[in-house]
C-alpha cells in the first residue's frame, strides 16, 4: 500500500511542496500527512488542503492531477520511488542522491538540479535546464541518471559531473555547456551550441549538427563504451535500434578553447543488426 | 515665455544610459517647461521639452478620479491580500524610490523584477558565471585606443555615447581624440553608427556567438576551421586581423547591446563577450560594457542587487531572497499566470511585453506608478499620478557604468514623487500586516 | 535610547580605562555611558558575563560599488546561507559577501557596533553612503582611495605639496570619507596605463609619470599627519603576497620617518622568500615586523589574518586579483575608475593543506601572538578577503586557547608551520583583556574615535555581553546582549529591534582655492561635473563629523596660495 495523493484544488498561484519526498514521509500516516506544511505563494498551507492522501507511507508515493505549477517535488529524496500520475512544476528531484521519481506526463524547468544519484524519468517533454548547474555555479549534475523520452529544453547537463542524462527527442540549443564529465545521449536532434565550453564528457547524438568552430573532427569510430551506454540507455526504456547501437560515429573533439578532452559523437554509418 | 526663467546648470539627462550630467536647463518656471537643455542630444532634448506638467487626476481607482490618500490605501489592500504579487518597473525612478519598493516586496512576500530582465538581463546572468572586466566611461575616454561596438546601434540609441564618452572626445593618455582611436563595428548590418567605424564587419543574424568564440580561439593561439566564414559570414582573415588588433592596443573596450543580449544564445553571448574581454587581459588591458537603456536601470541593479544579493527577479514568499530567471522573472511569471497583483512603477509593460503576459495583466488587480498615461496605467486598478525623476524631483541614479549621480530638477510638479507614493504604501501594507509578513515555510533545503 | 539602563554583577572588560575583569556597574543613559542611573532603571543581571565596549572593525570590505560587484558575482553562494525575515528585520543572504541588511544584523549578533569600509573610490561615495543606509546597527564610515589618483600624482610630481594638502583634504571632506587609503600605490595607474603592468618594488616609475611608489607614499604619510586626521593614512603596500615582500613592508614603514601611519592586513605583507630553488615560496618574517612595530610607536597595523574555508578576494589592488584568478574558481572581476582607483574580484578557498594558505595562517597567528603592543597590531580579517567576519569567534579562540590552537596545527600543511615561528609563541594565550584591545580599545584609538572602544563615563554606549564560556568561539559567537547608542538591539541572543547607526567622517579644512586646481582637471579628464562630485548632506541622516588636528604646517592658507 502506498500513499496516494490526488490534486483536489488547483493552486492559485505557485505551490512549493518540498515536503513530497519519500524521506519525509516515511512512517506517515495519510491523515498526518495532510497536515503537513506546503507553501502557497506567500503563505504556509497544508498539504490536505489541495491534496486528498490516502493509503500510508511505505516508500512509494503517487501522484495524480496536473500538478505543473506544484514545484519542489523530491527535493533531496535519498531512496523510494514516486510516481507522478500527470505533469509536474520545475525544480523536481533537486539535490536527489537516490530513489527514483517517474512522471508521467511533462516536467518544467530545471529537473534535476544539484542531483548526486537515484534516477528521474519523464514520460513527456521536459523544459530548460534539466540536470543543469545553479547559476552562478561551475559544477551541476554530480551522479544519477536523467531520462526524457521527449524533447528538452536549452542548458540540458550545464556543467554537469557526473551521471547520464538521455533524451529521446529533441534536446535545444547548448546540451552540455561547460560540461566537466558525464554523458549526455540524445537520440533526436541537438540544437545549436552543443558542448560549448565543454572540457570533459561525451554528448552522443544519432543526427547530424553544425559544431561550433572550436571542434574537430578526429576519426570515425564504434567504441565499445558507447554500446554499453547505448544499451542502458535501452534498458531505461527509450528505444534505440541494434543498427545504432552497433554503429560507427563522428568523433569530434572540443571545445577547443578549453581543456579539448570532450567529445561530441554524431552517428556517422549505422552497423548492422544483432551482435551482443 | 513669461519673465520667471531659471537656469539649472548640471543638471542629469535621465532618457538612456548615458545619464549626461552636463545639462543646462533653461526653465520657463511660469509655464513649467524646459525651453532649453544644452548639451543634450537628440533625444535628451525631446525628454526635456515633452516633459510638461499635465492635467490630470492624482489617482484613479477603477478608472475614477481618486485622492492619493484614497489609491494608497487601495494598493495597501491589494498588496496585502496577495499570495504571489509582483513588483516591476523600477529602471526609470529614483535609488530612494527602488529601495522602498524592493522593502516591500521583501515585507509582502512577493518579487520585484526590473526591466534589466528584459534588457541586459542576460548580461546579469553571465556575469555570474564568467565574472567581467569593466571600466568607468572615463577610463575609455582617457585611455581607449581600440574601441569595439558590437551588436548596439548608439548613434539612435546612446547618440553622446561616441562624442562625449568614447569615440571622440580627446583624453589625459588619447591627446588627439579620435586620431589616436581605431573604431570597430560588429553588427549583422549597416546601421546610422557605421560611418563612424573605421573597420565595419558584418556578422550573419544569429552568429554572434560563433564569431566570438572563434576570437577566443584565435587569442588562445587555438585553430580555427575557415569553415567559420560560411556560418558568420565573417573570414578567418579578417579575424585574424581582429585578434591582431586587440592583443596589441594599449586599452582595448568592448560595447555591447542588445544586437547580443536579446538574439537566440542571449546570456552565452554576453558571455562569450566577458570571457573573450578576459582572454585578451592576458595580452593588454580590455574591458567591457553593457551600454544600458533606461536611465536609472544600473540603479535598480544595483539597490536590488545589495539588499538582497541578487540583481533581479528576486522573490521573497519564503521569508528570504531567491533569485532564478525564468522562474522569478516578470515575463515568465506573467505568461504562466502566476502573479496575482503587480504594482508597476515606472514602466509600461502593457506596452512592449508578450501577449500572454499582457492578457494576464488584464485579469489581475494592478497598481500602477506614473507620470503619464499609458497602456499599462489604463488597465491598472489603481493607478497614481507621480512626478518625473530629474524634471521634478531629485534623487540618486547611477550611469551605466555604476557611476552614482544626484539629480537637479528643473521644477515642481503638483503630484507626489514615486517614493512618497512608495513610502506610503509601505507604511499601509505594514500596518495591516502588522510588521513584515512571517516567512512561509523553512529554507528550501540545501543542495547535500 | 532615552531609558536608562543599569548593567550589574558583569565582570568588565574595559582596557583603556584600565579595568580588567572587575565586577562592577555599567550606567546607561541617553545613548552614553553616565556615572549613574536612578534606582528604578531597567536592570540587566550579567552576573556569568563578561561586559565589554562593542567591537569594531577597523578594516573590512562591506559596503559600495566593489562589494556590489562581489556580490552580484556570486549567486550561489548566497543560495545556501540566507538570512530570514521577521517582523521587524530585513531578509537577505550571505556566503562571504552578504546582502546589506545580513551584513548589518550579523556584525551585531557577533557583537560588533562600528565597522570600517577599507577602501572606497571617490566617485563612488555616493554609493558607499547609500548602502550604509540599508546596513542596520553599525556606526560606519570608509577610507578614501587616494594612492593612485592622477591629479594627486600631477600635483606631486611637479612639487607642489602644499596644495596636495590641500586636495586631499577638499578629496576627504567632499566624500565624507574618513582617512586617506593607499592601495598598492602606482600599481593600479601601471595596470591601467602600461598593458596589465604593476609595481614590483617602491621605486619603480608609475608609467608616465615622474613618480615612484617611494615619493608617493612619503608625500601622502606627510600630508595626512600635517591635517592631524584622526586615523593616519592606511596603507596596503606594494607587492601583498609576494615571497620576499616584507622587505616592501619594512622600507614603506621606514618612510614613515615617525609619523604616523597604519599599515593594512600586514600578514599578507610578512613573507620572506625561500632559499635556492624554492624561491617563490615564501616564507615567514613576521618577526621582523613585530621587531620593527615595537621600536617605533608611530606604526600600527591590523593583522589581516587567514582562516581556512571560503572567501573572496576584493581589493583596490586590481593586478593582484588579477593574478590570484588562477587559483580562485573559474570567475573574476576587474572595474577600473577614471583618475583615481581600480578594483578585482575573485572568489577564493583557503585551504589548510596548501602550503601557502597554511603559511598565511600561521603568520597570521604569529603576528597576534608575538605583538608586544596588542594597541598597535589589532584583529582583522580583511573581511572578506582573509575570511568572513563570522570566523571572528574561530580566530579569537585560536588566540586565547592554545589547546585548540595546538589541534588545529595539527591539520594544516607541515611543511609550511616549518617555514613558521608558530611553534614557537604557541604558549602564548590571549586574555580577555588583550582580546578587548584588539576587537575594541586599540582599534578606537588607531582610529581617533575617543567615546569609543571604552565604557567610561562619556563613551557612546555600544556594549556587549557575553556569556563565559570555555569555548571562546561559542562565547564570542553569540552574545547575550548587545546594545548600540544605548538601545537593547540584540537581547537573550534574539534581534529585538532595528537600529540606523551614524556616518563617522572627517571634515578638514583646506584652501577653496584647490578647487581652481581641481575643477580644471575635471573638465578635462572626468566625465562628472565637479559640480556634481561632492557628496550632499541627504546622504547622512545619521553623522558625526571627528575633528582633526592641524598641525602648524597645514593651518589654513590665507593669502598667497596661487591657481
Amino acid at each position: 500500500m502506498s500513499l496516494t495523493l490526488t490534486l483536489r484544488t488547483a493552486p492559485t498561484v505557485p505551490l512549493e511542496a518540498d515536503v513530497l519526498s519519500p524521506d519525509r514521509l516515511s512512517g506517515v500516516s495519510a491523515l498526518e500527512a495532510a497536515k503537513l506544511t506546503v507553501v502557497h505563494g506567500n503563505q504556509r498551507a497544508d498539504l490536505g488542503e489541495f491534496f486528498q492522501v490516502v493509503g500510508a507511507a511505505d516508500g512509494e508515493l503517487h501522484l495524480t492531477g496536473d500538478l505543473a505549477q506544484v514545484k519542489q517535488i523530491g527535493t533531496g529524496m535519498a531512496q523510494g520511488r514516486i510516481v507522478v500520475h500527470g505533469s509536474v512544476g520545475m525544480h523536481l528531484g533537486a539535490g536527489m542522491t537516490g530513489g527514483e521519481i517517474v512522471v508521467e506526463g511533462d516536467a518544467g524547468d530545471w529537473v534535476g538540479p544539484d542531483m548526486s544519484g537515484g534516477r528521474i524519468v519523464v514520460k513527456g517533454n521536459a523544459g530548460h535546464m534539466l540536470g543543469s548547474a545553479r547559476r552562478g555555479s561551475p559544477i551541476g549534475m554530480r551522479g544519477g541518471e536523467i531520462v526524457v523520452f521527449g524533447n528538452a529544453g536549452n542548458e540540458a547537463g550545464n556543467g554537469m559531473r557526473r551521471g547520464l542524462i538521455a533524451i529521446g527527442g529533441d534536446a535545444g540549443d547548448f546540451a552540455g555547456v561547460n560540461m566537466l564529465a558525464g554523458t549526455i545521449v540524445v537520440l533526436g536532434r541537438l540544437g545549436w551550441r552543443a558542448g560549448a565550453g565543454m572540457r570533459r564528457g561525451s554528448i552522443i547524438s544519432m543526427h547530424p549538427a553544425e559544431l561550433l568552430p572550436t571542434f574537430t573532427y578526429a576519426c570515425d569510430y564504434a567504441p565499445e563504451f558507447l554500446r554499453v551506454c547505448l544499451r542502458r540507455v535501452r534498458g531505461l526504456g527509450l528505444t534505440i535500434a541494434d543498427s545504432h547501437v552497433n554503429g560507427r560515429y563522428q568523433r569530434w573533439c572540443g571545445d577547443g578553447i578549453e581543456l579539448n578532452r570532450g567529445e561530441v559523437l554524431i552517428l556517422a554509418s549505422p552497423g548492422t543488426a544483432s551482435r551482443s | 515665455m513669461g519673465e520667471n526663467v531659471k537656469v539649472v546648470r548640471d543638471a542629469t539627462c535621465t532618457f538612456c544610459g548615458c545619464v549626461c550630467d552636463d545639462m543646462h536647463l533653461t526653465v520657463d518656471l511660469d509655464h513649467k517647461r524646459i525651453t532649453k537643455a544644452e548639451n543634450a542630444c537628440i533625444l535628451g532634448k525631446a525628454w526635456f521639452r515633452e516633459h510638461a506638467i499635465e492635467e490630470r487626476p492624482l489617482a484613479l481607482i477603477g478608472g475614477r478620479p481618486a485622492t492619493t490618500e484614497a489609491a494608497v490605501e487601495a494598493a495597501a489592500q491589494i498588496l496585502a491580500r496577495a499570495r504571489f504579487p509582483l513588483i516591476y518597473g523600477l529602471s526609470d525612478t529614483t535609488c530612494e524610490a527602488q529601495r522602498v519598493a524592493v522593502a516591500i516586496a521583501d515585507m509582502i512576500g512577493g518579487t520585484v523584477d526590473t526591466t534589466t530582465s528584459v534588457c541586459h538581463g542576460p548580461s546579469g546572468i553571465a556575469f555570474e558565471g564568467v565574472g567581467e572586466s569593466t571600466a568607468s566611461l572615463g577610463e575609455i575616454k582617457n585611455r581607449a585606443d581600440l574601441v569595439v561596438f558590437w551588436g548596439g546601434n548608439p548613434a539612435e540609441a546612446h547618440p553622446r555615447l561616441f562624442s562625449r564618452y568614447s569615440v571622440t572626445p580627446k583624453g589625459m593618455f588619447i591627446p588627439n581624440g579620435r586620431k589616436d582611436r581605431t573604431v570597430v563595428l560588429v553588427d549583422v548590418r549597416r546601421t546610422p553608427s557605421t560611418p563612424a567605424a573605421d573597420i565595419f564587419i558584418q556578422v550573419k543574424p544569429r552568429s554572434d556567438f560563433e564569431v566570438l568564440w572563434a576570437l577566443r580561439a584565435l587569442v588562445r593561439g587555438r585553430r580555427v576551421d575557415p569553415s567559420i566564414e560560411r556560418r558568420t559570414g565573417v573570414s578567418l582573415t579578417v579575424l585574424e586581423d581582429l585578434v591582431a588588433r586587440m592583443k596589441s592596443c594599449r586599452f582595448g573596450v568592448f560595447l555591447f547591446g542588445m544586437g547580443l543580449t536579446m538574439n537566440r544564445g542571449r546570456h552565452f553571448n554576453s558571455g562569450a563577450l566577458l570571457a573573450l574581454t578576459t582572454d585578451l587581459n592576458e595580452f593588454t588591458h580590455w574591458v567591457a560594457k553593457p551600454v544600458r537603456g533606461h536611465g536609472n536601470v544600473t540603479g535598480a541593479d544595483n539597490v536590488v542587487s545589495w539588499q538582497t544579493g541578487f540583481p533581479f527577479g528576486v522573490n521573497f514568499s519564503r521569508g528570504y531572497p531567491r533569485f532564478n530567471p525564468g522562474e522569478f522573472t516578470s515575463v515568465d511569471l506573467l505568461t504562466r499566470g502566476e502573479a496575482d497583483a503587480a504594482l508597476i512603477i515606472a514602466s509600461d509593460p502593457a506596452d512592449n511585453f508578450p501577449k500572454a503576459a499582457i492578457e494576464h495583466l488584464r485579469r489581475i488587480p494592478v497598481i500602477t506608478l506614473d507620470p503619464k498615461a499609458t497602456p499599462t496605467t489604463q488597465l491598472a486598478q489603481v493607478a497614481f499620478t507621480t512626478a518625473t525623476y530629474g524634471i521634478n524631483v531629485s534623487g540618486t541614479v547611477y550611469r551605466m557604468d555604476d557611476v552614482p549621480i544626484t539629480l537637479r530638477p528643473a521644477f515642481e510638479s503638483p503630484y507626489p514623487s514615486d517614493e512618497q507614493v512608495l513610502t506610503a504604501i509601505r507604511d499601509r501594507v505594514r500596518a495591516l500586516l502588522g510588521g513584515n509578513r512571517l516567512p512561509a515555510g523553512a529554507p528550501v533545503a540545501a543542495a547535500s | 535610547m532615552g531609558s536608562p539602563l543599569r548593567i550589574v554583577n558583569g565582570r568588565v572588560y574595559d582596557p583603556a580605562n584600565g579595568v580588567n575583569g572587575a565586577v562592577q556597574d555599567v550606567c546607561v543613559r541617553d545613548g552614553k555611558i553616565v556615572a549613574d542611573v536612578p534606582p528604578d532603571a531597567k536592570r540587566i543581571d550579567a552576573a556569568g558575563m563578561v561586559v565589554m565596549p562593542g567591537g569594531i572593525d577597523i578594516h573590512c570590505h562591506i559596503a559600495g560599488p566593489k562589494v556590489n560587484l562581489a556580490r552580484k558575482v556570486q549567486p550561489e553562494t548566497h543560495r545556501d546561507d540566507v538570512q530570514l525575515r521577521t517582523r521587524l528585520t530585513r531578509s537577505g543572504t550571505g556566503g562571504t559577501v552578504p546582502s546589506t541588511f545580513a551584513t548589518g544584523y550579523r556584525y551585531a549578533a557577533l557583537g560588533y557596533t562600528t565597522a570600517m569600509e577599507a577602501a572606497v573610490t571617490p566617485l563612488g561615495a555616493r554609493h558607499t553612503l547609500e548602502e550604509f543606509q540599508d546596513t542596520p546597527v553599525l556606526d560606519k564610515g570608509f577610507f578614501v582611495l587616494v594612492g593612485n589618483n592622477l591629479l594627486l600624482y600631477r600635483l606631486l610630481q611637479e612639487g607642489r605639496r602644499e596644495e596636495l594638502r590641500h586636495a586631499l583634504a577638499w578629496w576627504l571632506k567632499v566624500t565624507k570619507g574618513y582617512a586617506p587609503k593607499l592601495v598598492n600605490p602606482g600599481g593600479d595607474e601601471m595596470w591601467k596605463g602600461g598593458r596589465n603592468a604593476n609595481i614590483t618594488s617602491l621605486d619603480d616609475k608609475i608609467g608616465s609619470f615622474d613618480l615612484t611608489p617611494r615619493r608617493v607614499i612619503a608625500a601622502f604619510i606627510e600630508a595626512g599627519n600635517e591635517l592631524g586626521l584622526p586615523h593616519p593614512v592606511h596603507i596596503h603596500c606594494n607587492n601583498l603576497g609576494h615571497s620576499g615582500n616584507v622587505e616592501t613592508t619594512l622600507e614603506t614603514m621606514r618612510l614613515a620617518e615617525g609619523r604616523r601611519a597604519h599599515i593594512a592586513h600586514i600578514q599578507f605583507h610578512s613573507y620572506g622568500a625561500a632559499a635556492g630553488k624554492s624561491q617563490s615560496n615564501p616564507t615567514s618574517r613576521a618577526r621582523d615586523i613585530i621587531e620593527y612595530i615595537n621600536t617605533h610607536p608611530n606604526i600600527s597595523a591590523d593583522v589581516g589574518a587567514v582562516m581556512f574555508g571560503p572567501a573572496t578576494i576584493m581589493t583596490g589592488d586590481a593586478p593582484l586579483a588579477y593574478m590570484l584568478r588562477r587559483f580562485g574558481s573559474n570567475k573574476w572581476v576587474n572595474a577600473d575608475t577614471e583618475n583615481e582607483s581600480g578594483c578585482g574580484i575573485v572568489p577564493f578557498k583557503y585551504q589548510d593543506r596548501v602550503y601557502t594558505n597554511a603559511l598565511q595562517w600561521a603568520i597570521g597567528l604569529e603576528l597576534l601572538l608575538l605583538s608586544e603592543d596588542p594597541w598597535r597590531m589589532v584583529f582583522s580579517t580583511d573581511h572578506p578577503n582573509g575570511g568572513s567576519f563570522m570566523s571572528y569567534p574561530r580566530l579569537i579562540r585560536l588566540l586565547m586557547d592554545r589547546r585548540y590552537r595546538k589541534e588545529q596545527m595539527a591539520h594544516v600543511n607541515q611543511k609550511a608551520l616549518d617555514q613558521s615561528a608558530l611553534r614557537d609563541c604557541q604558549e602564548r594565550e590571549y586574555s580577555l583583556s588583550e582580546i578587548a584591545i584588539i576587537t575594541r580599545a586599540g582599534p578606537a584609538r588607531l582610529l581617533g574615535l575617543t567615546d569609543k572602544g571604552h565604557l567610561g563615563v562619556g563613551a557612546d554606549a555600544d556594549l556587549t555581553i557575553y556569556e563565559e564560556d570555555e569555548d571562546k568561539e561559542k562565547m564570542f559567537s553569540a552574545p547575550r546582549y548587545v546594545i548600540k547608542d544605548g538601545e537593547l538591539i540584540i537581547e537573550d541572543h534574539e534581534l529585538r529591534a532595528d537600529h540606523q547607526g551614524r556616518l563617522l567622517h572627517v571634515a578638514p579644512d583646506y584652501d577653496p582655492q584647490i578647487e581652481q586646481v581641481i575643477e580644471p582637471f575635471f573638465e578635462d579628464f572626468y566625465t562628472i561635473r565637479f559640480a556634481n562630485y561632492p557628496v550632499d548632506d541627504r546622504y547622512v541622516p545619521k553623522g558625526q563629523i571627528i575633528p582633526t588636528t592641524p598641525s602648524a604646517a597645514a593651518a589654513p592658507a590665507t593669502a598667497g596660495t596661487r591657481p
